[in-house]
């Protein structure tokens, strides 16, 4: 299994466990998870989100074969530039982490078009968590609310070679993204951290409606449960070459991983 | 026998058949889901996501389903409570064994909420009394209605959350710290604190459940955060802790599954600890 929605580090409004690379490999052991994309938590509230992307670096170095390092770049903060080139040349990340909200600014700014455009050179995927906490539990100090599924729209049309993921997210069948024939490019997928699997059964109408290629295993680990998304893919009905596909094969795809 | 590399374990991966036993099942103890909800008629599918719930129910493994309806409108008029619990004692006899039923009433009025709460706790076999956001719990208009939770001992849920952003106003939602008021009050009451995991700051919730013993806290909601039943099962003892959906089936059946428990404090967790309440009834 691959799970593309992982971190590792501090996120400042809550203590979280299994925060680093070995004790994330511990409990992927546990849960069956034989990779991981991670990033920084501490990205999300530094300023200079880079200085995360150095500590991450530094954390997975030995355990390169099983955590796929994505960097988070603030396209709105000087140097972003420079950042994406030490990342891609140096610390070799497979993709990009994207926080709109938390980092004050929008994706159909010039300058997202332009990272985006980037990373898709570079061979890198874009992640984009549309939420890091449910709204109803944020700090007293901070009201960020989720990306809007129309903004991360606007930026797939955008950039149409890019690939994206897009994580922590529901409620896509009442936007574009997640209706058929929308007339977007179909180079994003959806992780299924807060899908429904029975219920409204919004996986299930996903697989219908986008394709059985366009869903991706996601845990939000360690800030989540990662047992909340297995047992999501276990309730779902599908058949188990699409189960396989959701759990591994699209995202190995996407990551461009054997 | 061949030896199997851990690597190649996990790239061989798990199989997801959803022929594979309910996931619950594996702990052996009667599951009991201790607060979730049937639907409201004023929807045209709510016979059919009635059903969606108890297939829920099946294939996750939880034998029963501790559920009110709630009308959709706020305040909650007398006729809105009055139907709902007419319709939940249908759904009872629609799903045999399956459903146990809260009265939900508006403590706001006394002499019907408590002839409703005689009735269908008397007559029809329900198991408790819900409350939501009419009232907070610490308004004296509660007080009948906790002393008839006493004298027929049966539990109250609560609906509870501590937010610092709704994007609904709730201006009488109770919290944590308000359930613990009540319980200094009435500490012979059997009240639950609802959904730690869809109440907003759930640290904030369980700390101020601390010192309040006869609260109980059901595990519900829809966020996933990780640690949030260990914290409880560490501050408040396994012992005060329920397992419930309210609607969230698999994220609520995820995080148990998941939580770092022994054995036996997830058995009692899944149903012992609500099996124990539901007897004191007698």
């Amino acid at each position: 299994m691959i799970d593309v929605n992982a971190y590792l580090g501090h996120f400042a409004f809550r203590r979280l466990r299994h925060n680093t690379a070995r004790e994330l490999l511990e409990l992927m052991d546990r849960k069956g998870i034989e990779r991981a994309a991670v990033s920084s938590a501490s990205s999300i509230t530094y300023r200079n989100a880079q200085s995360g992307n150095e500590e991450l670096a530094v954390e997975i170095k030995a355990h390169r074969d099983r955590l796929i390092p994505f960097a988070v770049l603030n396209p709105a903060y000087a140097g972003w530039q420079d950042d994406l080139k030490i990342c891609c040349e140096e610390f070799g990340v497979k993709g990009l982490r994207l926080y709109p909200r938390w980092h004050n600014y929008r994706l159909t700014d010039t300058a997202a078009i332009e990272l985006a455009h980037r990373a898709a050179g570079l061979g890198m995927a874009i992640s984009i968590p549309i939420r890091v906490e449910d709204r109803r539990q944020q700090s007293w100090l901070v009201d960020v609310p989720d990306v809007s599924h129309e903004e991360i729209a606007a930026l797939i049309r955008a950039a149409p070679e890019a690939r994206f993921i897009l994580s922590n997210g529901s409620g896509f069948l009442s936007s574009s993204l997640g209706r058929p024939n929308n007339g977007l490019p179909a180079n994003y997928a959806i992780d299924i951290s807060l899908l429904t699997a029975v219920l409204a059964n919004e996986l299930g109408s996903l697989l219908g409606n986008l394709g059985e290629d366009r869903l991706v295993f996601g845990t939000g680990m360690p800030f989540h449960y990662p047992d909340v998304a297995l047992t999501k893919l276990e309730a779902l009905e599908a058949p188990e070459p699409v189960k396989q596909k959701i759990a591994r094969g699209n995202a190995a795809r996407i990551l461009g991983l054997r | 026998m061949p030896l199997i590399l851990r690597r190649d374990f996990l790239l061989a991966g798990p199989g997801f058949a959803s022929t594979i036993s309910p996931p619950l099942k594996r702990w052996g103890v009667k599951v009991i889901d201790a607060h979730d909800h049937l639907h409201h008629h004023g929807s045209p599918e709510w016979r059919e996501n009635d059903r969606k719930l108890i297939d829920a129910a099946d294939r996750l493994g939880i034998d029963q389903l501790c559920c009110s309806i709630l009308p959709p409108e706020r305040p909650t008029t007398l006729d809105g409570f009055r139907e709902c619990n007419r319709w939940l004692a249908e759904a009872i006899q629609r799903f045999p064994g399956r459903i146990l039923g809260y009265c939900f009433v508006n403590p706001g009025y006394t002499k019907e909420a408590l002839e409703e709460i005689r009735r269908y706790v008397l007559d029809r076999g329900f198991i408790g009394i819900k409350l939501y956001n009419d009232y907070q719990v610490t308004e004296p208009v509660l007080r009948p209605v906790v002393e008839l939770a006493i004298e027929l001992r049966i539990p109250i849920l609560q609906h509870a959350a501590h937010t610092s952003w709704l994007s609904v106003p709730q201006p009488r939602l109770s919290d944590g710290g308000h359930l613990a008021a009540l319980a200094g009050r009435y500490p012979e009451a059997m009240l639950i604190c609802a959904h730690i995991c869809g109440g907003g700051d759930w640290e904030w919730t369980v700390k101020a459940l601390r010192n309040a013993p006869s609260v109980y806290l059901d595990t519900s909601g829809s966020v996933a955060d990780d640690g949030t039943v260990e914290m409880a099962a560490r501050v408040l003892g396994a012992d005060r802790l329920l397992f419930a959906c309210d609607l969230s089936m698999t994220t609520s059946t995820g995080r148990i599954r998941g939580a770092e428990l022994s054995d036996a404090d997830r058995r009692k967790i899944l149903g012992g600890n609500m099996q124990r309440i539901l007897s004191r009834r007698g």
